[in-house]
């Protein structure tokens, strides 16, 4: 009975294999998971003095070629950005955390710094504070499973994937509920994520992804009241202030980056969240070196396939010309960081 | 180290295999002793040194008390036990309740006063280890056992893995006995196991993690009121969370016993099919309701010192037994509300005892559901986080809506939780007086092996979200 049973689920999950491998072309790709987070967090201690940290949202995640910039700068990067999450709670726990002295690389969306809570990937820092032995080694259990089996995979998810059928009715005089973000991304071990080649190869499902953009868009919460909202920004301002602070005084340094965006989304970034109220503020409080992608066509001149990515194909290029870029900017102001060599 | 976890898989794989190896017995004793105390520490490390203070403290305690004679001295080392060990338990567990409780009492007569930050990690299953060693030095007390015979027996006993962070709370004498001859599982006992742990990882990874807390968190956690309708599918999907949470992981537990030829207590009997509160609490969490009777209610007198000790007796049991699941008076509220319906059980059985209307079969379902309804009313404050949010769902739930409510349960949600829970009332009624393993026996092999194909395969797919057990915190 126990050899019936195994042989049955082994062919129930063959078959659920071969669905999201053949019909929904997923391939096995590591879950950036928690886990994947600390283990890559943990890399910044003493051990790499002269690290180049990069944090942000999906933008720095899926924009910034590791392999290039190691072959630019002489350094493998590490990478924490979290998608759909805002920076500064990560900002401000590297500020404090004495071992860090190397260069820091902040990416910024500008409407996820004003999410009500740190975002998608809010348990993160909580996590990797207080992770367990038992939860390490777990990590670790699952990365030959994750590089195995495509179906294993955040997106395929039983009940995910039950919620998101098309059957369901819609509930009458339901509040907006923040709809569900496929999967767009392929992962690796040290978190260089490139922008899944399906999304720009398969019409139906780019414009799945673009529709959860449009209609995350529409229907944004109503900002504060004008005097909140500016206390809000200046708390904001005040605390980027004080962690750079701390960043340099340990000895490290901190740049921003404004990654691209196209269409749809940057048209409604620009009227929400326009340059100069909220970039170039935050730039200016941080004292620091920022480069803006419409700054330089080398930055605007990119496919983004879903308005808000860029495309695998054009990351490589893209962060040649921002190492360029973040290198003169930094000469010009008389920083030099050996991280990146200027 | 979560049952639900790639690490408790691996350990256990290997635990079992030692288990089975040619070793002398003591030996293996040692490996499982080994393995509990790796099991406690995959969590936090220094956290098995309070698990070894309770051990050795009633180690020697009931020693002693076995020993004496005299009963002022029997009653003095039975005291530094229940010390020790709710010492502990208050220390860690309440500690803060105190200090917040105390900031607030004084505040109230004028007096400002704040407390230091109490920073305390709450060590994992602390409520029930604790528990289990003082219930050792009770019994030797009360001459219901003797002391056993080897420090490693009853080490084993405090931290066998299985049971260790969530029960079932087990009696000295139904496990000891068990480590003093060689046991191994035979292949039927290996089958059950390994049966057993399927069925409840899919109860804890599916049922209750996957299909109905999506929809409790929500409605638990939403910044609005809720509307009627809400409030309840909400309540309805903790109702089955928290069973299908805490009973599967009871069923893991007793079957990885089994996979290494131990025998755990059952802790659950489908209690959603319960007619009236006695029969719930002999449903519900046995091991801890048998605990509070046998430790707390009968030496309060239970129901010998006539009508009105009675219910005295059952309100501080179950308001203790509240405040055993939690730091916060949500718990003692949940626990004075079975208080509170177990004396008014007693009461309407001493009105109308003999009334043929309740041996009818209709009556009995409406005393079930009667029963189902008002158990889902006490689940209201044992998952608010606050007061507040406790009673306005209350207070929703009754029909006295509040303004401004905000739906919040989307079509799919409802139609999982109602799904879910029709089924799981259906089951608890069918198996009402049947036991697993009766039905199992009587069912076609490929029925069953079906049955175990896709328990496993929707665990596989539904991947889990690695959510500690919910009596984990407790």
């Amino acid at each position: 009975m126990a050899v019936v049973a195994l042989l049955l689920a082994a062919a129930g999950l063959g078959a659920w294999e071969a669905y999201w491998r053949v019909a929904q072309q997923y391939e096995a790709s590591y879950r950036n998971s928690d886990g994947q987070w600390a283990e890559v967090r943990r890399r910044v201690d003493a051990r790499e003095p002269n690290a180049t940290v990069f944090i942000g949202s999906s933008r720095t995640l899926f924009d910034i070629d590791l392999d290039v910039w190691k072959e630019e700068t002489g350094v493998h990067g590490i990478q924490l950005a979290l998608e759909g999450s805002n920076p500064l709670p990560v900002l401000s726990d590297i500020a404090n955390d004495q071992d860090f002295r190397g260069l820091l690389v902040v990416g910024i969306t500008p409407p996820l710094l004003f999410l009500p809570g740190m975002g998608v990937r809010a348990g993160v820092l909580e996590y990797y504070h207080d992770e367990t032995p038992s939860q390490r080694i777990a990590t670790q259990l699952s990365y030959p499973l994750e590089t195995t089996f495509a179906y294993y995979n955040i997106d395929t998810k039983l009940f995910t994937v039950l919620a998101r059928q098309p059957w369901w009715p819609s509930r009458p005089n339901l509040p907006f509920q923040q709809p569900e973000v496929r999967k767009i991304e392929h992962m690796r071990r040290d978190r260089q994520a490139d922008l899944w080649e399906r999304v720009e190869t398969d019409p139906e499902f780019q414009a799945i992804v673009t529709g959860t953009w449009r209609t995350i868009l529409e229907n944004l919460p109503p900002p504060p009241p004008e005097e909140v909202a500016r206390a809000q920004f200046q708390a904001l301002l005040d605390q980027v202030a004080a962690d750079v602070a701390k960043i340099r005084a340990h000895g490290g340094e901190v740049v921003f980056i404004r990654p691209p965006s196209s269409d749809v989304f940057r048209e409604a970034e620009r009227k929400i969240t326009p340059r100069e109220r909220v970039w170039q503020p935050i730039v200016d409080a941080a004292g620091a070196v920022g480069v803006h992608f419409e700054d330089d066509p080398a930055l605007s001149d990119v496919r983004t396939p879903e308005w808000s990515h860029i495309s695998a194909k054009d990351k490589a290029r893209w962060t040649r010309a921002l190492i360029g870029i973040l290198q003169k900017r930094m000469a010009e102001r008389g920083v030099h960081r050996p991280e990146i060599k200027s | 180290m979560l049952f639900n976890s790639l690490t408790f898989i691996v350990f256990f794989a290997v635990v079992l295999a030692l288990h089975n190896a040619p070793l002398p017995w003591k030996v293996k004793k040692i490996n499982l002793l080994v393995a509990s105390c790796l099991f406690y520490a995959a969590w936090n490390p220094p956290f098995v040194i309070l698990l070894w203070i309770s051990t050795i403290v009633d180690w020697r305690v009931a020693k002693r008390i076995y020993a004496e004679q005299r009963l002022s001295r029997r009653r003095a080392w039975v005291a530094v036990s229940v010390l020790v060990n709710l010492g502990l338990l208050g220390y860690f567990k309440y500690g803060e309740f105190l200090l917040e409780n105390w900031q607030l009492m004084m505040s109230a007569i004028g007096v400002a006063w704040t407390p230091p930050d109490w920073d305390i990690v709450l060590p994992v299953g602390i409520s029930f280890y604790t528990f289990q060693t003082m219930a050792y030095s009770l019994d030797v007390y009360l001459r219901r056992a003797k002391p056993a015979d080897s420090l490693l027996d009853f080490s084993l006993f405090v931290s066998f893995f299985p049971q260790l962070v969530a029960g079932p709370i087990v009696r000295p004498t139904q496990l000891i006995p068990q480590f003093q001859e060689p046991v191994r599982a035979n292949a039927n006992q290996l089958l059950w196991g390994l049966g057993l742990m399927t069925l409840g990882l899919f109860e804890k990874i599916v049922i209750a993690d996957g299909a109905l807390a999506p929809a409790a968190d929500a409605v638990f956690g939403a910044a609005k009121p809720v509307p009627f309708f809400d409030a309840w599918l909400g309540t309805l999907a903790f109702a089955g969370q928290i069973f299908s949470d805490f009973a599967g992981y009871s069923t893991v537990a007793i079957g990885v016993a089994l996979c290494l030829g131990f025998s755990l207590p059952d802790n659950f009997r489908f209690p959603y099919a319960a007619i009236g509160f006695s029969d719930f609490w002999r449903r519900w969490h046995i091991s801890l309701s048998t605990w509070l009777r046998d430790y707390l209610y009968i030496p309060l007198g239970g129901n010998r010192k006539g009508w009105h000790r009675t219910q005295v007796n059952l309100m501080v049991t179950m308001l203790l037994g509240g405040l055993w699941h939690g730091a916060a008076w949500t718990f003692v509220v949940w626990g004075g509300l079975h208080g509170f319906y177990l004396g008014a059980e007693r009461f309407f059985q001493r009105q109308f005892a003999g009334a043929k209307i309740a041996s009818t079969f209709g009556f009995k379902v409406f005393l079930a559901l009667l029963t189902y309804f008002l158990v889902n009313l006490t689940w209201v404050f044992f998952r608010a986080p606050d007061f507040a949010t406790a009673w306005r769902m209350t207070r929703t739930m009754l029909g006295f809506g509040l303004e401004g409510s905000d739906l919040v349960l989307s079509a799919y949600l409802i139609e999982v939780v109602i799904s879910v829970t029709v089924g799981i009332l259906l089951v608890h009624g069918f198996m009402r007086n049947r036991r697993l393993e009766d039905v199992v026996a009587s069912a076609p092999w490929w029925l069953v092996g079906c049955v175990w194909a896709a328990m496993l395969f929707f665990i596989l797919i539904a991947q889990g979200s690695g959510d500690a057990f919910i009596y984990f915190q407790f």
